[in-house]
């Protein structure tokens, strides 16, 4: 019987069946050579198996299973598309994405009071007033007891804008007397981490002020240009 | 595919060295994997696909000329008489890395595949892309080697 040293690594690595198998069998233990040859692949076999079994014991690093916990970021494959999926999400009247970057800075000012204005609607004091004037939301420092959450136009075409703070929260809007003081409520507890979560007065301003915007939230750009046009 | 992961690395760094490179290694293939997740057939053996993403890897960054993943010593330059001192701690391999560094790359890629990771030669053929008897002949020329260096090495 010819028996090539391929065939036998098969017989040794149980690649083979059936009768060829018995025959090689039978070859290798009538013949102590053979047989030490396949002893030796499988002791190689198994010396091979123990030393790389750590790696597959190990635990598995963190930026590897991570590849594989963001399912949906990974399968974006085509950076043309997912900008096409931003912009199309962009366009969604939606708050999440500008107030959670809103929420996450806050602005310095101890207290904030609405004053009253004399025939109904109260206004602003001045002291707000003046960071309702300059503050933008995307400049904001954080730790501070006051800060603007988001601007948005209104239905009837008033620039509005959600702040919070301890002395107390609400929404103004700009008009010729000042900033009129279209909702108040209350202020939520001092915050000084940067991840804060919106307390639940402010989602109930935040909700109202979805229903008097005109459109989405102002982003940084139109927020810049509402400012420069002296919040008209 | 988290399942498949120890497995994968334990794949990459028989081909790549030494564990650190593996794991590069293995990122590149998940990367390369998740970008191409459409193109894996439902119904076809997923590990098998992942193997050979990594293997191809591995063969274009060598043909590549790639060096920087050959982090073993030369045996020219002896055991620990790497150049730079620090690498020289940092990579610290045993005869069985030395000895399989040393075998050319289809060689490594048979024996990584049927004596480590247990396949029958009929898939790790068709994980290479190369016939059954060429995978069987190269396992062979491959061991034949290894156990002619480690054999001196004891």
């Amino acid at each position: 019987m010819t028996l090539t040293r391929e065939e036998l690594a098969a017989f040794a690595d149980g690649e083979l069946t059936g009768e060829r198998a018995a025959q090689i069998a039978a070859a290798v233990a009538a013949d102590p050579a053979l047989a030490g040859e396949v002893e030796a692949h499988r002791a190689l076999r198994a010396q091979l198996a123990d030393h790389y079994a750590p790696v597959a014991t190990a635990p598995v690093p963190d930026r590897l299973t991570a590849l594989l916990a963001q399912p949906q970021e990974a399968e974006v494959v085509n950076f043309a598309e997912a900008k096409e999926r931003r912009a199309a999400r962009r366009t969604i009247p939606r708050w999440g994405w500008i107030v959670g970057p809103a929420l996450a800075a806050s602005l310095a000012l101890a207290v904030l009071l609405p004053g009253s204005g004399d025939d109904g609607a109260p206004y602003a004091d001045p002291q707000l007033a003046g960071v309702l004037d300059t503050r933008l939301v995307a400049e904001q420092a954080p730790g501070a007891d006051t800060r603007i959450l988001l601007s948005f136009r209104a239905q009837g075409g008033d620039v509005c804008r959600v702040f919070s703070g301890e002395g107390g929260g609400g929404i103004a809007c700009r008009d010729q007397q000042g900033w009129r003081l279209e909702a108040l409520g209350e202020g939520s507890a001092g915050a000084s981490t940067e991840y804060r979560m919106a307390g639940a007065s402010e989602a109930a301003l935040l909700s109202r002020a979805q229903d008097m915007a005109q459109g989405p939230a102002l982003d940084a750009a139109a927020e810049a240009e509402a400012k420069a046009n002296d919040w008209r | 595919m988290l399942d498949l992961l120890p497995r994968l690395r334990r794949f990459a760094a028989g081909l790549a060295g030494n564990p650190a490179d593996g794991d590069d290694l293995c990122q590149m293939s998940l990367e390369r994997a998740l970008a191409n997740r459409s193109k894996w057939q439902e119904g076809t053996r997923l590990d098998s696909w992942m193997y050979r993403i990594m293997r191809n890897i591995w063969i274009d960054e060598g043909r590549a000329g790639s060096r920087r993943r050959q982090t073993f010593v030369d045996e020219e330059a002896g055991v620990g008489q790497g150049g730079d001192g620090a690498q020289e701690a940092a990579v610290e391999l045993s005869y069985v890395d030395r000895a399989m560094q040393k075998l050319p790359s289809d060689q490594r890629e048979a024996v990584l595949l049927v004596m480590v990771e247990g396949y029958a030669y009929k898939e790790a053929a068709e994980i290479v892309g190369c016939p059954v008897g060429t995978l069987n002949s190269r396992l062979v020329r491959g061991r034949d080697a290894l156990m002619a260096m480690l054999g001196e090495a004891q």
